[in-house]
């Protein structure tokens, strides 16, 4: 059965090894398609949770509670269907133990959703060779950063996503020497909306870091598996919540620790903030991301319809001008 | 001399007060004639509202809008001021159970705007902070933090996290990168037990697993510490149950009074004043033992106008269950001016109205309380005390109304009018209210016309 999850902060090695497929929607094709039926104020990319939800009959979903927008459209969803709806609880705070008991609960709480949804109960041995393998893919795909385009680079990250495979392409374009390295930091950046890396490129510039919720940000670095054997659900609890990088934390300081480490090693001259509509957590961080990094940044809104309008392209064009 | 009940304009409140002052009206420190607000505070949108004439409403608006310079005057008594923020209700029971120290919601500057018909400038100087009208007008907080015209800066600033709205915690996060330190504390999203798991009652007939209101409770303990280290004396659970029960007359007075009125056939007070009392009791206002006092007054005066048959709107408006907080008060006078009245209302802090348990270990109770909080469950839950006390209150039609920007109103509307619908079969509209709706009247008075004539209707079939 397959399980699809909305969030990178779900821990898919647990759902692996319960015997299910997870699946990121981000790479899903039919994922955020079409126009969406958007009432005032609804972030585009929960609805389109919502909508993929309920396209897929026979299929579990798993939405988070990292924000208002996703909590409600898990209501709106277990609403008619309860039974194949799960809402994993993110705590946002990181700094005091409550976070990790909230974690572990949560985790344990998704296996026996899980095992009532045909999922068995997980192998010690087993989990450990998922985290394992899991672990390795990421750091392949953490080494592959610089050898991609922005685009492949999207693609083969929602792809570890969707399947937990790495496909490294087969002809990694040369970087442009003189394109202006720029980050893209945000929400969700989904397969119908790549065009955008596509964009920024054509425009002169190639993104070094992707920072969307999709993107470099989603993948966790190794986890430690000493306990492994011994507590293979508090290893999985510990490995996510120690490494969760997001902006709906609080404080939300791993984020901006997390960027600036990178910002500066890569030499990113400016950043694209990539905002859903509706998306309060991300828009009101484009002013503390300005003054934090001193870089310029351009705010843009994801919206419902696949590929840049106009108005974007030029925005875009006209923000990479800035740095010839 | 027994007056009708009537609603008053501000200039009608100037004789109202002269001749209340010849007949021998006591005050109490903060009294006076409504009219000063607007000179000392610019509060000008004081100037179109209505308001109730009785004493106990004078009282009530005086105490409302000297709160900041009570807390001034506090703050430079010598007590600690703490800013607590969004979770309405759990934490100002534990400030105020330490001796010299008084909680206040920072969230309460949303009013600011409306009150100061955004002469104030809080909202363009929010924007220039980086904090635009896609946000909710508690955006306000954030400049009146910064230039500190309006209430003292805290000594402490705590504020739940988790299953709260984005608004909210995006604008306390930027407050805190501007500098003011926040002491978080985590608020799951509440969720029915699952099979097995040890279940536990909350106040608003609600249930969660032990575990949450385990987390809260040690959540709780955290603040707590914090709290007590500003006081320089640990907070001990003796003197948290002390303040429960203090808060727990409060919270009495507020029932009592909320019956009253709400189960009435005509309304004894009108609905803009039973918003503010209801407002009271989330932190009381900074001061908790005058809460009692003006409440205990509201409750008299509207016993007395119930038992002498005397009501501010007539038996014969529409009663209608209100949903979510309006940013522009004036709102709830236009209600009435087009033939409804309020029965009944969750203003997004149901749990603030409910009994905290007495029996239990204090933060036990406490953690309890804070996670019935409508908010941080599932808008089902929420719609299903709505449709409970539509039930109770016999309303006659349901207004949802939204909150410009709040991220929690892009669906909750939907499923809370679909629940009541199917329960009840009540008409129901949602409406959006600035913080100043002078522009939108006639928006907003055909939707809330066609409502009531919609309840109207239903009456004679």
């Amino acid at each position: 059965m397959k399980v699809f999850y909305s969030s990178p902060w779900v821990p898919v090695e647990w759902i692996e090894a319960h015997g299910l497929q997870p699946r990121g929607v981000w790479f899903a094709e039919d994922f955020g398609c079409g126009a969406l039926s958007l009432s005032a104020g609804v972030c585009a990319f929960s609805e389109a949770v919502l909508r993929f939800a309920e396209m897929h009959h026979d299929s579990a979903v798993i939405f988070t509670t990292a924000c208002d927008q996703m909590r409600r459209s898990f209501d709106a969803f277990a609403g008619s269907q309860p039974d194949r709806a799960f809402l994993f609880n993110l705590p946002a705070t990181w700094q005091s133990p409550v976070a990790l008991r909230i974690f572990r609960t949560e985790v344990e709480r998704l296996g026996r959703f899980l095992q009532a949804h045909g999922g068995r109960a997980p192998a010690t041995e087993d989990l450990a060779q998922i985290i394992e393998r899991r672990s390795q893919a990421r750091k392949q795909l953490l080494e592959l950063a610089p050898r991609c385009s922005s685009r492949q680079y999207a693609e083969t990250i929602a792809r570890f996503h969707w399947d937990g495979s790495v496909r490294v392409p087969d002809h990694p374009p040369a970087p442009a020497s003189r394109a202006i390295p720029l980050a893209i930091v945000g929400g969700p950046l989904t397969a119908s909306q790549w065009g955008l890396l596509d964009l920024i490129e054509a425009a002169g510039a190639r993104i070094v870091l992707n920072a969307t919720e999709s993107g470099e940000r989603s993948l966790l670095p190794a986890f430690r598996l000493e306990n492994v054997s011994d507590d293979p659900l508090g290893a999985v609890a510990r490995g996510y919540c120690e490494n969760c990088v997001d902006v709906f934390q609080r404080p939300n300081t791993r984020l901006y620790s997390w960027l600036g480490e990178r910002l500066t090693a890569r030499g990113v001259r400016g950043i694209v903030l990539w905002v859903h509509t509706g998306c309060d957590l991300w828009r009101a961080e484009a002013q503390t991301v300005r003054e934090t990094f001193r870089l310029p940044v351009l705010l843009l809104e994801a919206d419902a319809v696949p590929g840049g309008s106009p108005r974007e392209t030029g925005r875009l064009q006209a923000f990479v001008e800035t740095f010839k | 001399m027994n007056i009708a009940p009537r609603k008053l304009s501000l200039a009608e409140w100037d004789d109202r007060y002269a001749q209340l002052t010849r007949a021998g009206l006591k005050e109490p420190a903060y009294g006076g004639p409504l009219r000063r607000h607007i000179a000392r505070e610019s509060d000008l949108r004081l100037q179109h509202l209505h308001f109730d004439n009785s004493p106990a409403a004078l009282r009530l608006w005086n105490f409302l809008l000297t709160e900041n310079e009570r807390l001034h005057q506090a703050r430079a008594g010598g007590d600690k001021i703490v800013g607590t923020m969004k979770d309405l209700g759990t934490v100002p029971v534990m400030a105020y159970s330490l001796p010299g120290v008084r909680a206040f919601y920072p969230d309460g500057a949303w009013w600011t705007p409306c009150l100061m018909e955004c002469s104030d400038h809080l909202l363009q100087q929010a924007e220039a902070l980086g904090i635009d009208a896609s946000f909710c007008p508690v955006r306000a907080m954030l400049p009146a933090f910064l230039n500190g015209e309006h209430f003292p800066r805290p000594d402490l600033l705590i504020c739940s996290t988790g299953a709260v709205c984005d608004d909210f915690s995006a604008i306390a996060q930027r407050l805190e990168t501007l500098g003011h330190s926040i002491l978080w504390w985590e608020m799951p999203r509440r969720r029915q037990p699952d099979p097995g798991e040890v279940s536990c009652a909350l106040p608003g007939n609600l249930f969660a697993p032990q575990v949450q209101v385990d987390w809260v409770r040690e959540e709780l303990q955290r603040v707590a510490q914090s709290l007590g280290e500003l006081a320089g004396q640990p907070l001990d659970d003796q003197m948290l149950a002390d303040g429960i029960q203090k808060a727990n007359e409060v919270r009495r007075r507020l029932q009592a009074l909320r019956t009253t009125v709400y189960s009435a056939p005509g309304a004894p007070l009108p609905a803009l004043e039973m918003l503010v009392a209801e407002m009271l009791a989330i932190h009381f206002c900074s001061d908790r033992g005058e809460t009692v006092a003006v409440l205990g007054e509201l409750l008299a005066e509207a016993e007395k106008r119930v038992q002498q048959k005397q009501f501010i709107i007539g038996a014969d408006a529409v009663r209608i269950f209100w949903v979510n907080p309006v940013a522009d008060l004036r709102a709830m006078n236009l209600l009435e001016d087009w033939g409804g009245r309020v029965c009944g209302s969750d203003y997004m802090f149901t749990h603030a109205l409910d009994l905290i348990p007495e029996s239990l270990p204090p933060l036990e109770a406490l953690a309890r309380t804070a996670l019935a909080d409508p908010m941080v469950g599932s808008t089902t839950e929420r719609a299903a005390r709505i449709v409970r006390e539509c039930r109770d209150f016999r309303a006659e039609a349901v207004v949802v109304s939204r909150i410009p920007g709040a991220s929690h109103c892009a669906r909750e509307g939907a499923i809370i009018r679909e629940a009541v619908q199917k329960a009840l079969g009540l008409p129901t509209i949602e409406l959006e209210i600035p913080p100043v709706c002078d522009a939108m009247l006639l928006t907003l008075g055909s939707r809330v016309q066609a409502l009531i004539e919609t309840a109207r209707a239903r009456r004679k079939s």
